[in-house]
């Protein structure tokens, strides 16, 4: 008797939790299922139920649309600005978790600052300064003002804190110098973290909206997240391209979440930032 | 999870781990030999030239810029004039004196006090589901942290198509059981709300994280002693799940208000912080006014206050988090 009730327990809390994941995802399940239905079936409930199916709007935003330059973009923006912030974070890191020098404590809390005061406050001075360089409408105005991440910094330092010290004296003890003891011991043993980090940034990066508004404005300098809301200031909105947009904005992040879920999660809840 | 608490990170951060390589000479029982001090001095100049590129481009792109938006909210300067006027105070007179900041202050607020409790709260609720859900509880997890990662702007696109007035699936839901849906993003009493729904959505599954990292941490055997003592389900949440969260709850409540203060793409896709200033938030106004209207002066000055504002909010929290959270 008893083993059945649990099991229509079971049952009953899971198609609840069924139900409930299916209402948060259902706006992006909306994304896809517009993007992938005929231009008149676009509105109504009724798209839910349609078996209909068409990669029109896909092939139609191919089309009339530089899509594969803004994706490209979008690319190579959020590649290079995560391997520059990574590269810049380990150093940094390395810094305040391996030495010991005079000052490191005020830096290290200014670093915290530069994390808790939102960039977006800082944007009218920080166009200005980009302007000033001559870099509107170029790449490095995305890319140079973000390369400096607090955010990415306190992570590493988090990470490198872990590594033995064991390692670390023994490996003094043989003569090796800082250089040699980032390269030796704290980067193999910090690889995941370092995956993992690279991952959220790059996430961030790919998705990042209003920096890059302000700064590109160039149709084909434009990244995805900026290029798709032109199709809604269009006064008509054809909804099933833009959806079709959508959908490949967030398949690449979709993608690599998918792959890297675990450390992804976790190493988001470290940080405290988004 | 490693059943890590995150919010020790903030409250310990530039005492543990220190570290040896300098402090070897000091702590090594012997009387330093000038060697080692020499190495110690080399060492160090290494830790600055790693720190170099970090602080020269924070130097150039967070100091620089608030010193000079600060000089700029003294000026009259309109972005395409090379003449900047000094105008003292005037600016911030100008702001002070605009409705639209005040309407915009109290937005702001709004935007924080709607979005962060019930978010936390749906938090709380999600991560407690989760972690009852034995073998699914990594593949639920998955699927709600989802929203988490998706493009803010593509977010923006999907809800205005859903708060469509017309054919959205929102109002034809509601027309199904027979209301008639409000004109969501048109309408003065419905449209903020309507960003604070979307501002949930996308913060709930990153706050669930947070809330099942604080659920692991908790002792099984605090619950085992409540079950012996006949405590309830319900007692068992009051007595011990809410009180052990705490650092959490405070962590997530902090990281809420930051992350919702901070609110702008939304209302750049969806509203343009209309209608009527509806939606307007301090953010978003300082946008309009550098990039709109090119008033670069009063934008300056409400960049100063925005800057002021989240300073104080950060030392009002430092401090209460010394005085009230028990963190062990």
């Amino acid at each position: 008797m008893a083993v059945p009730t649990k099991k229509i327990k079971a049952g009953f809390f899971h198609s609840f939790m069924f139900g409930v994941i299916l209402a948060i995802l259902f706006p992006l399940l909306w994304m896809v299922l517009v993007s992938i239905r005929p231009a008149d079936q676009v509105f109504g409930a009724s798209l839910f139920f349609s078996t209909s199916f068409s990669l029109e709007s896909y092939k139609q935003v191919f089309e009339q649309r530089p899509l594969g330059v803004w994706m490209m973009n979008t690319a190579v923006v959020s590649i290079l600005q995560t391997a520059g912030q990574v590269m810049i974070a380990i150093f940094a890191a390395f810094a305040f978790s391996y030495f010991r020098f005079p000052g490191r404590d005020v830096l290290f809390y200014f670093v915290l600052v530069t994390m808790i005061v939102p960039l977006q406050a800082l944007m009218v001075p920080t166009y200005l300064i980009v302007d000033t360089m001559g870099w509107l409408n170029s790449f490095a105005a995305v890319i140079v003002p973000t390369l400096a991440s607090g955010y990415a910094i306190f992570l590493m330092r988090q990470f490198f804190l872990q590594v033995p010290k064991e390692l670390t004296e023994a490996a003094k003890m043989d003569g090796c110098g800082p250089l040699r003891i980032l390269r030796n011991i704290y980067l193999p043993v910090s690889i995941p973290a370092i995956t993992a980090l690279s991952a959220i940034l790059f996430v961030t990066n790919w998705n990042e909206y209003y920096w890059p508004l302000l700064v590109l404005t160039d149709e084909m300098k434009q990244v995805l997240p900026v290029a798709i809301t032109s199709f809604t200031n269009e006064g008509i909105v054809d909804w099933g391209p833009t959806m079709a947009v959508a959908t490949l904005t967030v398949l690449p992040v979709m993608v690599l979440y998918f792959f890297l879920q675990k450390n992804f999660v976790e190493s988001f809840s470290q940080s405290g930032l988004k | 999870m490693n059943g890590m608490k995150p919010q020790k990170s903030f409250a310990h951060v530039p005492t543990d781990g220190a570290n040896t390589a300098g402090g070897s000479s000091v702590f090594g029982g012997q009387a330093p030999s000038h060697k080692k001090w020499l190495t110690g001095i080399k060492e160090n100049i290494w830790a600055y030239v790693f720190l170099a590129p970090a602080l020269l481009l924070f130097g150039i792109f967070f100091v620089y810029p608030f010193v000079y938006s600060s000089y700029l909210s003294f000026m009259d300067w309109n972005l395409y004039n090379d003449a900047k006027e000094f105008v003292g105070l005037a600016n911030y007179q100008a702001l002070f004196g605009d409705p639209v900041f005040w309407k915009a202050a109290l937005n702001t607020g709004l935007y924080v006090i709607g979005t962060v409790p019930v978010s936390m709260i749906l938090a709380l609720g999600l991560a407690i589901l989760v972690e009852k859900a034995g073998k699914l509880k990594e593949f639920y997890r998955f699927l709600l942290f989802i929203p988490v990662v998706a493009s803010i702007a593509v977010v923006g696109i999907i809800w205005s198509l859903l708060y469509s007035p017309a054919g959205g699936f929102i109002n034809q839901m509601l027309a199904l059981i027979g209301i008639q849906g409000p004109n969501w993003l048109n309408d003065p009493k419905f449209a903020l709300v309507s960003l604070m729904i979307i501002g949930i959505w996308s913060a709930v599954g990153y706050n669930m994280v947070l809330y099942i990292a604080g659920l692991k941490g908790i002792d099984p055997q605090l619950y085992e002693a409540a079950e012996l003592d006949g405590a309830s389900g319900w007692q068992q949440f009051w007595k011990i799940t809410v009180p052990q969260l705490s650092p959490v709850s405070f962590f997530v409540f902090i990281i809420s208000i930051f992350n919702s203060f901070q609110v702008f793409s939304t209302i750049h896709i969806m509203t343009q912080g209309g209608p009527n200033n509806a939606t307007n938030v301090v953010i978003y106004q300082m946008y309009q006014e550098a990039f709109q209207f090119f008033n670069i002066g009063k934008a300056s000055a409400l960049t100063f206050v925005i800057f002021c504002a989240v300073l104080l909010l950060t030392v009002v929290f430092i401090r209460s988090t010394q005085r009230n959270v028990h963190y062990e």
